[in-house]
């Protein structure tokens, strides 16, 4: 194989990743070219490393090093409320808001139709295993506020309330720090939907 | 660069880079068009929420020539999916959507595909029921694009369909009495049903829920239009076999 198959190859690996296009994967491709040998070593090392290390849970499939992971066998996190998210990015996400105690389940997706996306390829059997011994209270579900994430909520809630378990919502509404005025009908009546008493 | 304002409906969209989403959207007047929105994805973008599947929208966007994408300016929501009564209806909304995409040709005008399109939104809306509204549906787009055989008369000998009920010939995408049914295997189609495709023919989607309508009906409609589909698409529907899915 010649210098340039090398390189043809590479550009032709990065461009598959996620958002990168023809000309973003030549560019990365050259810097890679350009850059000292240790510097683009580590990040071989990185890429084989999470790998070889990061796997995901076996109780709520969030990405973990060690199994189960840390917000499954933590004693300070409450394991009778669940938190239903789609993606393990989104578990950073509450964590963010420090409000939340309670542990998590990760879907690896939301219901989507037009992808092909069905109840088969998303985690809801480890969800309903876990809800059915009878050890949660409450299950939040924080999917997506988009037509995806609604539908898989309402279909969750469906499989969920005859198990006796409280299923709530995550709110919808106008972000904090926009205005009002640029705010449309839906987003608008979902914030009416879900206030609060102050 | 001419810039371009119509009523259109949302089909789909797909990521493209860090924040930028590609629309695709059946425009009242100009037809399908692909168009880049850009910073679609961010949370405070101008786009979010508008830019849902099976959203009606009013939407402003420029044409650049000799490319396929156009630039999306401004897409302010008309009516949204999201305003549905039956919670159910959100999980067919990528169903309605692939269904029009997959019958509207790019940038070939077809007003009475988005006219179709719009009075699902607006029947979802007023909380027309889900199953129903999907079987008119599939009726309506089947006909506009004039491949929904004839439910008056059997294709073979001319009797009335609405006596002893009807099965679609798969081969032939016809349906037959059961007197020239011959060895031909389809689905059938009762009576019940097919009363329900003649008020179908003239009865508004918001209007759908005064029509007659039972568990048999929808069962025995649903599958005669998944064999005319899967039959003219020459292929089954990502979302169709979801939603077979879900209802298992």
């Amino acid at each position: 194989m010649t210098q340039l198959d090398s390189l043809t190859q590479l550009v032709e690996q990065l461009q598959r990743l996620p958002g990168i296009g023809a000309k973003s994967a030549q560019r990365l491709a050259f810097h890679f070219l350009k850059n000292p040998r240790d510097e683009v070593e580590r990040l071989c090392d990185a890429l084989r490393e999470v790998k070889d290390k990061v796997a995901y849970c076996s109780v709520c499939s969030n990405i973990t090093d060690v199994d189960p992971c840390y917000y499954c066998t933590s004693p300070s996190r409450n394991r009778r409320v669940i938190c239903v998210v789609e993606e393990p990015h989104n578990v950073t996400a509450v964590e963010k808001t420090r409000e939340f105690n309670g542990v998590y389940h990760v879907l690896m997706g939301a219901l989507s139709p037009l992808q092909g996306v069905g109840p088969d390829d998303l985690k809801i059997r480890g969800l309903l295993e876990r809800v059915g011994n009878g050890e949660v209270d409450e299950v939040i579900l924080a999917t997506n506020p988009n037509v995806e994430g609604e539908a898989t909520a309402i279909y969750l809630a469906k499989l969920l309330k005859p198990l006796g378990v409280r299923v709530t919502r995550i709110a919808m509404g106008v972000p904090v720090g926009s205005d009002l005025e640029y705010a449309d009908e839906v987003t608008m009546h979902k914030a009416m939907e879900g206030r609060r008493e102050v | 660069m001419p810039q371009f304002t119509s009523e259109a409906l949302v089909l789909r969209t797909y990521r493209l880079g860090e924040a930028d989403r590609i629309v695709v959207f059946l425009t009242s007047d100009r037809g399908k068009k692909r168009g880049v929105a850009k910073g679609a994805r961010k949370t405070r973008s101008r786009f979010v929420g508008a830019l849902e599947p099976l959203t009606h929208v009013q939407v402003s966007y420029y044409e650049r020539e000799h490319r396929d994408l156009v630039r999306v300016n401004d897409v302010e929501m008309l009516r949204s999916p999201w305003s549905a009564l039956d919670p159910d209806a959100l999980t067919y909304v990528g169903y309605f959507a692939e269904l029009i995409d997959e019958w509207a040709p790019e940038a070939d005008p077809n007003e009475r595909l988005y006219r179709l399109g719009a009075s699902v939104i607006e029947a979802m809306v007023v909380g027309t029921p889900t199953e129903r509204l999907a079987r008119y549906f599939e009726y309506w787009l089947l006909r506009l694009q004039g491949v929904y055989p004839s439910v008056l008369a059997c294709h073979g000998c001319g009797a009335d369909l609405q006596d002893d009920g009807a099965r679609l010939s798969a081969r032939d995408a016809l349906f037959l009495c059961p007197g020239c049914l011959g060895g031909s295997q389809g689905p059938a189609l009762s009576p019940a049903s097919i009363a329900f495709l003649r008020e179908a023919a003239r009865a508004r989607p918001s209007s759908l829920g005064d029509l007659s309508w039972s568990v048999r009906v929808g069962r025995e409609l649903e599958a005669a239009h998944r064999v005319l589909i899967t039959t003219h698409l020459e292929k089954e529907l990502k979302s169709m076999r979801v939603l077979k899915e879900l209802r298992h």
